[in-house]
This record gives structure tokens, C-alpha cells and sequence, in this order.
């Protein structure tokens, strides 16, 4: 490896820490677009900024674009309280305009610099090392790990400042109101700090990463764990994973860094998604599936319950009368033998003394719709469990 | 140039004509699709799926090796279509929540996206070049066929609308109500959502792929602002879009240097904020002289009834009282005084009032009036 390697890395897990921290709120706050629009809004406070200062490494750019971040929030949550559209449609006609403006200022006045649109949105992270910090004539590292170090500095001192009011406020914003710490201070404040955060890193892994960063670790964490500690910790863990995997595969294929961390992201959400022990896709068609079984074998067990003829108990009516499929059918009258609920003879089904009982609790339950009843049931049967 | 001579360049130049139509015709359809999009609450959709659809271009490119725009759609559309249904997927099977699927499937797609082209960049075809526009949009590449594709989407699109109009609308305000009524739910999601995404992707050559939401949006929700019947809302925004396609192509046009999707975008914002601030029964400006009217109302009732307080412990109603009687009262100012007079309520007299038997009367029902919606 050599020292730009290392320095590309390092950079890259310094910006998904950095996002994953202001994203993980963003997502629990059911914010996670505002990232989308603050990349893209802040284009035209960086062009102004350049053309105010001329220069591209200039600080007040920086200043600048993550003032306009903060606009696009109070442009949003002013459209918002008008109640003209509904809140989502804010967000949507904020920032394309915004952006737009960027463009237009940007093919009017800056067509001949480095400035240009896809420079800005998708960012150059393999360019990063090159770009160094000299203080006194001395090489300290590449300009942007300083950058976006001070800024995850800075956001991990404000989270453990603030961790207590920001947990509250995200959960609670009533109950924060009342212990005296305004949500709105807590609101804009995260707001700053995303504004930041995104303008700082997005000059060395561009938009669309920054954005990516924010969201998906956190919501991949949010799929594993529901405690807000672990959140944040499963949350910076993906983030760093995704930068250096993404990184090699990028190595590999010859492609675009930003790119394959995106893609990184991607897959491991993807897993996560599929896999995750209780809220993953499988476990929940599971669950589905095994509640779908429970419903209807409890159906089926009051159908036996109000039904004494010999013919309307007979294994076959089963598929002829409740219209089921055999294979639904046939899980249904094994689960509920082998529970010892059913008994057959001569393929006539009849409820056994368990299984009279299991339904006559069953009805109650129904009929009461109290809690407490099934919290009986789930002890005497395993149905239901889960 | 002037504004005429700009018309008779539209009808004779080739480039200039296409592009107007062109823009036109994607501004009508995007703007019919889009007042569904908003009203659904699927606003930002469309940002999803433009940037969805990127995987989808760069992958049917790698495919056939061939920059045919039908193909490359076909991909759009199909990753586009993906992505939404993942959307669907995580907030239907999942506790993450809309904005955090769409956030997430936007920014991963186009990452991905971004990965197959930079990919494709290092492959020995020198056809790859120009795959790009499809970020940023260009309109100056459309073609007569490209327009001519879109008008037949249009044409079905609208055909479509028609034919399931009444299921649409059902949909939109009432979907358990539309669900037993026997209606396929889930057939015609589908294919509003079809739609709204095929129209996404025949945008994207353009207006590319930030800008595209806008597109969706902008018309719609500033149609929304002057009616509340759906198929006025339907017509006014696809006609919004259509004049941000015209009005942009012409600005864009008029000037070097000015591309042409942002320029449309913003001529959509500035219908939006037209319509924000002057539309008759939401707007703000009218919303803010009615609170201000309010107001004022209230002042001069208030004025009124304490008028009418003093009268009454009087024989005679029109009893003259001094002005200076009122000074310890907050409703009262000159101007709420002079305005009792216009009204024929109140007869001045120096520095004397008295109430008229118009002004009487008047104070007494606002009295019973109020008490009677008190109670």
C-alpha cells in the first residue's frame, strides 16, 4: 500500500464517521431526504463564494454553501407551514431549484474554471491526496482529511455535549419541550451540522456518496438494533467497512471510488435487508407465513367447534368448503395434530380436550378482545409465541 | 431577437422546433402524472427514480454495446421500476420509514450507477462517450424521434387516464374505500406507478436527473393551488408544464450559455411561487387581506357592541354620549369611528355620538347572534 492508498482510506472512513453520526438522526427523525436536498442546494452558495473570492479553497465557500444548506431548511419548513402542499412536495421544489440556480451561474459566469457541475456532484476521491495542507512551507497531510476531521471533531463534541437532548428530542419533541431544552435549537443545530458535514466532505467524495454515507449505515443499523447507542456504533462500523472495501473493489475494477462505496453500502444493506434476525425480509415472510398458518388453523378449529354433522368435520370438506389448497390444508391439520389439538378417525376430524379448550379460550378472546386473555393463551399453547 | 421573429424561428428552425415540442409535450405529461405523484404523497419519488434509473441506462448500454436511446429508456425504465418497488418493499416490510427507503435507494442506484460508468469509461468503445448527458440532461441532443416517442407515451398516457379516470380518482382519496368496492387495487397502483416512471425516464434526456423531480412537482403543485376538483388540477398542471417547457426553450434559447433544463425548472418555480402567493382561495396574499379584513371586522363589532351597551341604559337609543367616553375603551380608534358613520351605524355630532336606529338594531343581533352560537 502505498501512502496515498492509506491517505484515500483514511479520508474516506473519517467522512462515513462523520456521516453516520448526523445520519442516524436524520434517519430516526424521518429527515433522511433533507441530505438529499442540502447536497444538491448547496451548489449555488459554493458559486457565489467563488465568485466573490475567486478562489477555490477559500473557507468563506465552505461558510457559504452550508449557509445555503440552512436556507434550503427554512425555505422547506416555511413552505411547509403554509400548508399549501403537503410536506414531502416542500423538499421537492426547494431544492431543484436551488440547484438550478447553481447550474445557471455556473454556465454563465464559471464555464472556463475547475468549477464545473459533475466535479461537484460526484467528487473525486482518488484526486483528494493530492490536494495538501501546507502550514509554513510543511506537508501536514491532505487538505481534506483536515477539513473533514475538524468537522467529525467537531460533531462528535456536540454529540457527547448534547447526546442526552438530542435522544430526547428525536424520540419525544413534547417531552424535551417540557424539560426546558428547545427542540427547535436541537433541530437546527443537527440541521448545521449535516449542512456542514456535507459541504465539507462532499468536496472530496461528492454528493451523491455524502448522501449515501448519511442514510444507508443508518438504516442498515436501524434494521439490526433499536437501542440509539448501538445504532450509532453499527451505524459508524458500516460506514468504515463500506469506505475501505468499496476502496479495494474501486482498486479492482479501475472504477470510480465514490462509486463502489455506494455500492459497498448498497450490498451490505442489501444483506442486512434480507438477513437481519427479526426485521429482515425473510424473517418477516416467515413470521407472515406462520401467522397466516395460525389464523387459519384457529379458523379451522372454530369451524370444528360449531360444527357437530359427521360431513362438515371430514378431511376433504377441507379443501371442497373452506376453499383451501391442499398444501395449506395439509399444514394446518398436521400442525394441529401434532399439537394434540385434533384427533382424526376414519378421516373425520374432531377436536380433542385441548383443542376445545384452546378454542373455547380462543372465542373468548375474540369476543373480549382483551390483552390479558391472550397473554394466557400464549402460555398454555406455542401458537401465537413470537 | 424579438418575440416574433423567435415564433417564426420556432417554425422554421429544425433544432429550435424540436426542442420546443419536445419540452412542451414532457412538460404536459410530466405535469398530468405528477398532481398523482403529489397527491399521493410521492413527491419526492421522482427524485428516487431518476436517479434510479442510472444502473438501468449503464447496464443496457453494457448489454448491447450501442447508444440507442430506446434501448438505454428500456434500461431506465426497468431499474427505475426496480427501485421503486424495493421502496415499496422496505416501507411496507420494514419499520424504516419513506423518506429514509427513498433517500436510500436513490443515493445507492446512482452510486451504482456511477461505478457501471466510470466501468464502461475504461472499456476499449469509443461509443461510450456522451452516456453522461443522461446525468445532467441536454435538450439540444433530442431528436424529431425522441419527440415523436414522446407524444405516442403521451397519447397512451392519456388514453389510459381516460379509460380508468373513475378508478384513479377512487384511488387517490379513498384506496380501502376503492379496495371494497371490488377494485384491483394493486393493478392500478401498478400502473399509475408505470407511468410515472416512464415519464421520469423520457424526461431525463432533457432535463437530467436533479432536475427531473422538479419537473413532476413543480407544475402540480402549483396547479393544486387553484382548484380543488382533480381533473381542473390534472389539465392546469399539464398546461403549467407545457408553458415551463415553452417559456424555457425560449429563454434558453435567447441567450448563450444557458442551458436549458435548469432554465425550465426554474420558469416551473416561478408558476409555483405565482401561484403560492395569488391564487384566490389558498394563496397567501389573499389568505393574509382576509386575516387583515378579519381583523378589522372584529374591531369595528367590538366598537359597536360597547356602543350599544351604553345606549341601552338610555330611553332614548339615539342619545348623544361624548367621544371622550370611548377613550377607555381598546376597540375604539377614529378610523373604526368613521367607519361606523359610513355604515349609516353611528351619527356624529362635534364631539358627541350617538347610534343610529340601523346601528342599534345591528349591534343587537350581533349580540343575540353571538350568544346564540355561544351557546
Amino acid at each position: 500500500m502505498s501512502s496515498a492508498q492509506i491517505e484515500i482510506q483514511l479520508i474516506a472512513s473519517v467522512v462515513a464517521v462523520a456521516c453516520a453520526i448526523p445520519g442516524t438522526f436524520l434517519v430516526l427523525r424521518k429527515m433522511a431526504m433533507i441530505s438529499d436536498a442540502i447536497s444538491h442546494s448547496i451548489l449555488p452558495g459554493i458559486v457565489v463564494g467563488f465568485f466573490i473570492t475567486q478562489d477555490l479553497n477559500s473557507p468563506l465557500l465552505i461558510l457559504l454553501a452550508a449557509f445555503t444548506g440552512i436556507i434550503t431548511v427554512v425555505l422547506v419548513e416555511y413552505i411547509q407551514k403554509t400548508g399549501l402542499v403537503k410536506e414531502d412536495t416542500a423538499i421537492g421544489l426547494v431544492f431543484p431549484a436551488l440547484f438550478s440556480i447553481g447550474v445557471i451561474l455556473i454556465a454563465k459566469n464559471a464555464n472556463d474554471v475547475h468549477l464545473d457541475v459533475d466535479a461537484v456532484l460526484l467528487g473525486e476521491l482518488a484526486f483528494a491526496p493530492f490536494d495538501r495542507l501546507l502550514i509554513a512551507g510543511t506537508d501536514v497531510g491532505p487538505k481534506s482529511l483536515w477539513v473533514v476531521g475538524t468537522i467529525l471533531l467537531i460533531t462528535i463534541t456536540l454529540l457527547i455535549l448534547f447526546f442526552k437532548e438530542l435522544k430526547v428530542s428525536t424520540f419525544d419533541k413534547g417531552l424535551a419541550a417540557s424539560l426546558g431544552f428547545s427542540p427547535a435549537i436541537i433541530h437546527y443545530g443537527l440541521m448545521s451540522v449535516s449542512s456542514v458535514t456535507t459541504v465539507g466532505a462532499f468536496d472530496a467524495v461528492g454528493a451523491i456518496l455524502v448522501v449515501a454515507l448519511m442514510i444507508a449505515p443508518a438504516a442498515t443499523a436501524y434494521l439490526l438494533t433499536t437501542d440509539l447507542k448501538k445504532m450509532l456504533t453499527l451505524a459508524i462500523g458500516f460506514g468504515i467497512f463500506s469506505a475501505i472495501l468499496g476502496y479495494w473493489m474501486a482498486h479492482w475494477l479501475d472504477a470510480s471510488i465514490a462509486g463502489s462505496i455506494t455500492t459497498v453500502l448498497g450490498l451490505v444493506f442489501l444483506l442486512v435487508y434480507l438477513f437481519a434476525p427479526s426485521k429482515g425480509i425473510i424473517a418477516v415472510m416467515y413470521r407472515e407465513k406462520q401467522q397466516r398458518t395460525e389464523v387459519s388453523l384457529l379458523t379451522f378449529l372454530l369451524h370444528l367447534k360449531n360444527h357437530d354433522e359427521i360431513e362438515e368435520r371430514h378431511v376433504n370438506h377441507l379443501n371442497e368448503h373452506i376453499n383451501w389448497q391442499k398444501v395449506r390444508s395439509k399444514t394446518v391439520l398436521d400442525l394441529a395434530q401434532k399439537n394434540n389439538l385434533i384427533h382424526i378417525e376414519n378421516k373425520v376430524v374432531s377436536l380433542t380436550k385441548k383443542g376445545d379448550e384452546f378454542t373455547s379460550k380462543a372465542i373468548d378472546y375474540i369476543i373480549t378482545n382483551e390483552d390479558a386473555q391472550i397473554e394466557d393463551m400464549k402460555d398454555d399453547f406455542f401458537l401465537f409465541r413470537g | 431577437m424579438d418575440i416574433t421573429e423567435y415564433i417564426k424561428l420556432v417554425f422554421t428552425d429544425y433544432t429550435l422546433r424540436t426542442i420546443t415540442l419536445g419540452t412542451a409535450i414532457l412538460g404536459a405529461v410530466t405535469g398530468m402524472l405528477g398532481s398523482f405523484a403529489v397527491l399521493r404523497k410521492q413527491s419526492l419519488l421522482g427524485d428516487a427514480i431518476s436517479h434510479a434509473a442510472l444502473p438501468g441506462i449503464a447496464i443496457a448500454f453494457l448489454i448491447t454495446g450501442a447508444k440507442d436511446s430506446n434501448t438505454l429508456l428500456i434500461g431506465a425504465m426497468v431499474s427505475g421500476l426496480i427501485g421503486t418497488f424495493w421502496i415499496r418493499g422496505i416501507v411496507t416490510k420494514t419499520h424504516l420509514k419513506s423518506d429514509t427507503a427513498l433517500g436510500l435507494i436513490l443515493s445507492l442506484f446512482f452510486g451504482f450507477g456511477m461505478l457501471l460508468l466510470t466501468f464502461i469509461q475504461k472499456q476499449p468503445n469509443a461509443n461510450q462517450a456522451g452516456l453522461d448527458k443522461y446525468l445532467f440532461g441536454q435538450a439540444a441532443t433530442l431528436v424529431e424521434s425522441d419527440v415523436w416517442l414522446m407524444a405516442i407515451v403521451t397519447g397512451i398516457c392519456l388514453l389510459v387516464m381516460l379509460t380508468f379516470w373513475k378508478e384513479f380518482k377512487i384511488l387517490l382519496f379513498d384506496a380501502d374505500y376503492t379496495k371494497t368496492l371490488g377494485f384491483n387495487t394493486k393493478f392500478i397502483d401498478i400502473l399509475i406507478t408505470s407511468f410515472i416512471v416512464l415519464a421520469i425516464v423520457l424526461g431525463l434526456q432533457t432535463v437530467g436527473v436533479v432536475l427531473m423531480s422538479a419537473m413532476l412537482l413543480a407544475p402540480a403543485a402549483a396547479a393544486r393551488q387553484w382548484t380543488n376538483s382533480l381533473s381542473v388540477m390534472v389539465l392546469l398542471a399539464a398546461i403549467f408544464g407545457a408553458f415551463s417547457g415553452v417559456f424555457g426553450t425560449a429563454i434558453s434559447a435567447s441567450q448563450n450559455n444557458l442551458s436549458t433544463g435548469p432554465v425550465i425548472v426554474l420558469v416551473a418555480a416561478v408558476f409555483v411561487v405565482i401561484s403560492f402567493l395569488f391564487s384566490p382561495s389558498r394563496g397567501l396574499l389573499f389568505k393574509q387581506v382576509r386575516f387583515i379584513k378579519n381583523r378589522r371586522d372584529l374591531q369595528l363589532h367590538k366598537t359597536l357592541t360597547f356602543m350599544h351597551h351604553i345606549a341601552e341604559t338610555h330611553e332614548d337609543i339615539s342619545h348623544p354620549h361624548a367621544i371622550k367616553l370611548l377613550n377607555n375603551f381598546q376597540g375604539y380608534t377614529k378610523t373604526t369611528l368613521q367607519k361606523l358613520v359610513d355604515k349609516d351605524y353611528v351619527e356624529l355630532h362635534g364631539n358627541m355620538w350617538s347610534l343610529t336606529k340601523t346601528g342599534f338594531e345591528t349591534a343587537a343581533n350581533l349580540y343575540t347572534k353571538q350568544s346564540t352560537e355561544d351557546e
